[in-house]
């Protein structure tokens, strides 16, 4: 069975027009994903619909056999499904220490927030130097790092993460992927968006293409990433700025 | 020398009056991002309640905050529901919100001047007429209690938010409103505590005001004003900020009170929040706003 089914969704923001469009994927157990496309096909539109942050206008989101439509944000992480927002969303002023015991909020043993918290500290060595300090004042890898140390307190099932690498540079993002496949190596299903799709493609293990809103192709990401006609449409212009 | 230690004496005690008063609007502008013009209107009404339960019942007016608090907490609760849940759902109305809270301030106004009338009040405890006197100095009694009772409730909103979970849960939402949601707070829910925190705080400085100045109902104008300069001093959505504005333009305006004369004393903060939105919007310890 399915981790996650998304069937036919369709949702956009407020009143504004559909963003997807009717998508349907199956997100399989054990198996990491990376979703590319060109700007606005989508992509971090539909990790919002699985988190719970964007309800669908139609069609629904199934996890485990339970439908999750309907659901808030804090529902959908008590079934084990971790967001990583793109756009560093830390609390700046709050500490490190404070920033991952918020990511064990829904928890409600500190004691045992704390302990996982050390835990995660093992796999982020950098953050346990820096428990004391505000946020805003580490680096963006380690902001990054503190991002999904925070999602890992609750011990996710599934973790999907919107463009981890942006604005990193090339050795961070290395880093950042690294640790990514420690957790796929623990047995967490992994959802990536990445805007270095070759990257994000040589990373996981299944490839989905989305444009306006739907899925245009997947398959392994070897496939993908030898498709012809992918890489014209989606992954050519990438090329040609790499060989310039 | 012994005059300006007085004057600032008095404008400190003043100012954490003001800080408290503040706290309130500029907690919910942090997590709700709403200009609440209304809060001192509910202040007012706050007042209203601590007077009469003086007069009718003997009650001291320090003793009532612990029924004007959860009364405030309660009608926030309920405002919120009726008015803000629903405009929060909808992206469009959210522009209109500020207008809606100056809509709120009005109604509360007119039903306050309807029911008790436009006339000056305030509660008369025994110590609203004595004072404190040290070698050279003086200190009103009320505002001595006034300013102890406040830097107790402000402490105790500091170690809320600092150390418990919700606590945590109101400052990640202050911080990052979406982020929060990622991390599991229900956001919402905690819009409507605060909302109701900052209207147990408008509670607190009712009661706190009743003894400290003479009201009536339209006497709200002149607070939002002086609040808005304050937290916009110190930075809207910081309660820090709002602690330092608070002190700092009560000084100064103490200053020019006793220099210029009590007419001037408000002119201070009505020109500090004409040059602070013209030389540094976001304040001194606020995000900077992005249009």
């Amino acid at each position: 069975m399915a981790h996650i089914e998304i069937n036919n969704v369709v949702a956009g923001y407020g009143s504004g027009p559909d963003i997807l469009t009717g998508i349907t994927l199956k997100i399989e157990p054990d198996r990491s994903y990376c979703i590319i496309g060109p700007n606005g096909a989508g992509k971090s539109t539909l990790l919002k619909v699985i988190c719970g942050l964007l309800q669908p206008r139609s069609g629904n989101v199934v996890f485990n056999g339970t439908n999750m439509t309907g659901l808030r944000p804090d529902e959908v992480l008590q079934r084990g499904i971790c967001f990583v927002p793109q756009d560093r969303s830390l609390f700046p002023d709050m500490t490190v220490r404070e920033n991952l015991r918020m990511g064990g909020y829904i928890l409600k043993d500190r004691a045992e927030v704390d302990r996982r918290i050390e835990s995660v500290l093992g796999m982020f060595p950098v953050l346990a130097e820096r428990l004391g300090q505000p946020a805003k004042t580490l680096s963006g890898g380690q902001q990054q790092q503190l991002l999904i140390g925070r999602a890992l307190v609750l011990r996710p099932k599934v973790i999907m993460l919107d463009e981890p690498t942006l604005g990193l540079a090339p050795k961070i993002s290395k880093q950042i992927f690294d640790s990514m496949n420690q957790l796929k190596a623990a047995g967490i299903s992994i959802i990536v968006v990445e805007q270095n799709a070759r990257l994000g493609l040589k990373f996981a293990d299944w490839g989905c293409v989305l444009d306006l809103g739907r899925m245009v192709f997947e398959g392994p990401s070897g496939t993908v990433l030898s498709d012809r006609r992918i890489e014209e449409l989606y992954l050519g212009r990438l090329r040609k700025e790499v060989a310039a | 020398m012994v005059q300006n230690i007085q004057i600032m004496i008095l404008g400190l005690a003043l100012g954490g009056v003001y800080a408290l008063m503040a706290s309130g609007l500029t907690l919910i502008f942090g997590v709700m991002g709403i200009v609440n013009l209304a809060h001192a209107a509910f202040m007012m009404a706050a007042a209203f309640m601590a007077f009469f339960i003086f007069r009718d019942l003997g009650i001291d007016p320090i003793v009532s905050i612990v029924i004007t608090m959860p009364a405030m907490f309660a009608l926030g609760v309920i405002v919120y529901k009726l008015v803000f849940a629903r405009s929060f759902a909808d992206p469009a109305k959210r522009s209109v919100m500020v207008l809606m809270t100056f809509a709120m301030a009005l109604v509360i106004e007119g039903t306050l001047g309807f029911f008790f009338s436009n006339i000056y009040r305030s509660t008369t405890p025994s110590y609203a007429s004595e004072a404190i006197i040290a070698g050279p100095f003086f200190l009103p009694s009320a505002q001595l209690y006034a300013m102890g009772l406040s830097i107790v409730i402000l402490g105790a909103l500091w170690a809320m938010l600092k150390f418990s979970r919700t606590g945590y849960a109101i400052r990640a939402t202050m911080h990052n409103r979406t982020a929060a949601e990622v991390v599991g707070v229900n956001v919402d829910r905690i819009s409507m505590l605060v909302f109701g925190i900052g209207m147990a705080l408008a509670g607190a400085s009712g009661s706190v005001l009743s003894f400290v100045f003479s009201f009536y109902p339209g006497k709200h104008w002149e607070f939002v004003a002086i609040l808005l300069s304050l937290v916009v001093l110190g930075g809207m959505g910081s309660l820090l900020g709002a602690l330092i504005g608070a002190l700092s333009l009560s000084v100064v305006a103490a200053f020019v009170s006793a220099n210029y004369g009590p007419t001037w004393s408000p002119v201070t903060f009505y020109l500090a929040l004409f040059v602070i939105l013209m030389v540094r919007p976001q304040g001194l310890l606020g995000k900077k706003m992005e249009l």
